[in-house]
């Protein structure tokens, strides 16, 4: 699955109008802050139907300007073509069309083109807090899985519907059991989907981890790692099941207390491991750069892997804090994508040597006052 | 800017009001009605006013009606031993063009959502109990035809829940494929709960 043209209106300061690409190696290189990352940011949108940058759409739309428009045209191997649009206003929100019908649901648009990304952001996926990796892992296997998306938004539904009967609740704990009762069950359902789906696409992942990280990083330290949630994890969901009901029934006291949700999917943990240190509070810079490089390129080759359809990576900003063998390494592997590829970077110099192999197309652009150049 | 009629400024606000319209598709609908003649505005001032004097509660289903009981409840010719419970009076209607269900229906008035503040005391589950306590053994089958999302689902469990001291049996409409439309283009999750729910033919 490629992009072939990209067109935006009024999205953040990307005046280049109307862009068309290789569907292989392209390349934007230019000067910080003229908006290379906001090509890349265009790109996310039509494929996750939001910013990898900003935290919210509002953010997104050009100052002085109350609504943004994407539009790109794609081509792939199950669809031939199509065109994606996302519209977002501040009155009405946002809109997603495929060959100008609306979709739905937002959601429906998840998995549609898959992408990967590996950005300066990725820093925190190994250095911060359960909730970085547990996203990862949610867009890992959203893209693959609608159903598990589907788990993922009724079970979010579910727990804030739960938390609302266990905070406002005022009357005898007994009454309070029979109200939650309902929202258990379906917690207790979708909760053990989820936990089997983690557990089953990690199981995979792993190795795709494994051998990217050791591609990457000459010191022989064996990359790992573990799965951590209210049980033991397992494929089996009727097994999960049981044990998330007996978790559930001897943490309701604590539950009453607190006025919050405390056992389920929504507090599970991914601890990455580089031989037997754990890597988030013993791993060096350097360690925790190669380590979410590895993650997003193991990403990368687990859906070539899995889907019909390559996915379209994309790298900001990446190559300036890389050395040189690194870099090399680092392209090497990406030449080894059949897929698309889009680059960016301030500096020129990793690129210098690099050229069109047989088959593969190559475009360069630069960005420089807003206009962007083919090189 | 100058208003030149404030009646007609009324008007526009409270169309804007409904749900769909903005202030834009508020101004053209004034706009029209302004130009339509007295008679046509007059008939449609009396449809929205007998919305409100007219049209009341069935106090046995809940639906909305002109008579007490419902045209529904009232007819013989619907069978009183199946109860199809929905989460409101516009669901009746949907149900009712397919011209499938001859049993009567119970209006819950919404479904069971803490977030809203909407408990079970809040629609009318108790009114449904009692209704089928009261019925003897007239009551054979309680249909559920509640959405599948999180909210119809506690509902559904919570009605069921209550329901097992009766004789009566509890079922629920089945999830699947939307007739005429392809499996390639169902969504998974459909498509497993078609698969969770299939039948023996």
């Amino acid at each position: 699955m490629h992009i072939t043209r990209l067109s935006t209106h009024h999205f953040r300061n990307h005046r280049a109008r109307d862009v068309t690409w290789s569907p292989h190696l392209n390349l934007i290189t230019g000067p910080n802050g003229a908006g290379k990352t906001n090509l890349m940011d265009a790109v996310h949108y039509l494929c996750m139907s939001r910013s990898f940058v900003s935290s919210s759409d509002r953010y997104v739309v050009s100052e002085g300007e109350s609504e943004f428009r994407i539009d790109g045209d794609f081509k792939g191997e199950i669809r031939s073509e199509f065109r994606v649009s996302c519209l977002y206003s501040r009155g009405e929100g946002k809109r997603i069309f495929v060959n100008d019908s609306p979709l739905d649901r937002i959601s429906d648009l998840i998995g549609m083109v898959p992408v990967v990304v590996l950005s300066p952001e990725d820093r925190k996926l190994t250095a911060e807090g359960p909730s970085e990796r547990r996203s990862f892992l949610d867009g890992l296997i959203s893209q693959i899985s609608s159903k598990y998306l589907h788990s993922l938004m009724k079970y979010r539904r579910i727990r804030k519907q739960r938390n609302r009967l266990l905070q406002e609740f005022e009357g005898s704990s007994q009454q309070l059991r029979s109200l939650l009762e309902p929202w258990d069950v379906q917690l207790v359902e979708e909760g053990s989907n989820i936990v089997a789906r983690r557990y089953e696409v990690l199981s995979a992942f792993r190795q795709f981890l494994v051998d990217q990280f050791k591609a990457l990083y000459e010191i022989d330290l064996q990359p790992d790692l573990t799965y951590q949630t209210f049980c033991e994890p397992g494929e089996d969901v009727a097994q999960i099941q049981q044990q998330y009901e007996k978790v559930l029934a001897s943490s309701r006291e604590k539950e009453f207390e607190r006025g919050t949700t405390l056992v389920g999917p929504h507090r599970d943990e991914v601890v990455f491991y580089l031989g037997e240190m754990e890597l988030r509070n013993y791993g060096s810079q350097g360690q925790h750069r190669l380590f979410s490089v590895a993650l997003k390129l193991a990403q990368l080759f687990y859906y070539s892997n899995l889907l019909e359809d390559d996915p379209i990576m994309l790298l900001d900003d990446v190559f300036g804090n890389l050395d040189r063998q690194k870099t090399t390494i680092l392209l090497d592997t990406l030449q080894k994508h059949p897929g698309q590829i889009l680059i960016t970077s301030a500096s020129e110099a990793p690129f210098r040597e690099l050229s069109a192999t047989p088959g593969s197309e190559l475009l360069w652009y630069r960005l420089e006052d807003g206009e962007l150049i083919e090189k | 800017m100058q208003i030149t009629s404030e009646a007609l400024e009324r008007a526009v606000e409270q169309l804007a009001k409904l749900p769909g319209t903005g202030r834009k598709s508020a101004r053209r609908i004034a706009m029209y009605l302004l130009k339509q003649n007295k008679e046509a505005v007059f008939e449609l001032a009396d449809a929205l006013k007998e919305l409100k004097t007219s049209v009341i509660r069935c106090s046995q289903c809940g639906t909305v009606s002109d008579t007490d009981p419902c045209r529904i409840c009232g007819s013989p010719k619907r069978s009183a031993h199946q109860i199809c419970v929905v989460e409101e009076f516009q669901d009746v209607y949907f149900i009712e063009k397919t011209n499938e269900f001859r049993g009567r229906y119970h209006v819950l008035g919404g479904v069971i959502s803490p977030m809203e503040n909407i408990g079970p005391d809040n629609i009318r589950i108790k009114e449904l109990i009692e209704r089928v306590g009261e019925s003897g053994e007239e009551i054979r089958e309680v249909i559920l035809a509640l959405n599948p999302d999180a909210e119809g689902e506690a509902t559904a469990y919570y009605i069921h829940k209550l329901l097992k001291p009766f004789d009566v049996e509890v079922t629920r409409i089945a999830y699947g494929i939307p007739m005429g439309s392809d499996l390639e283009y169902i969504d998974e999750a459909t498509l497993s709960r078609a698969f969770a729910s299939r039948n023996a033919i």
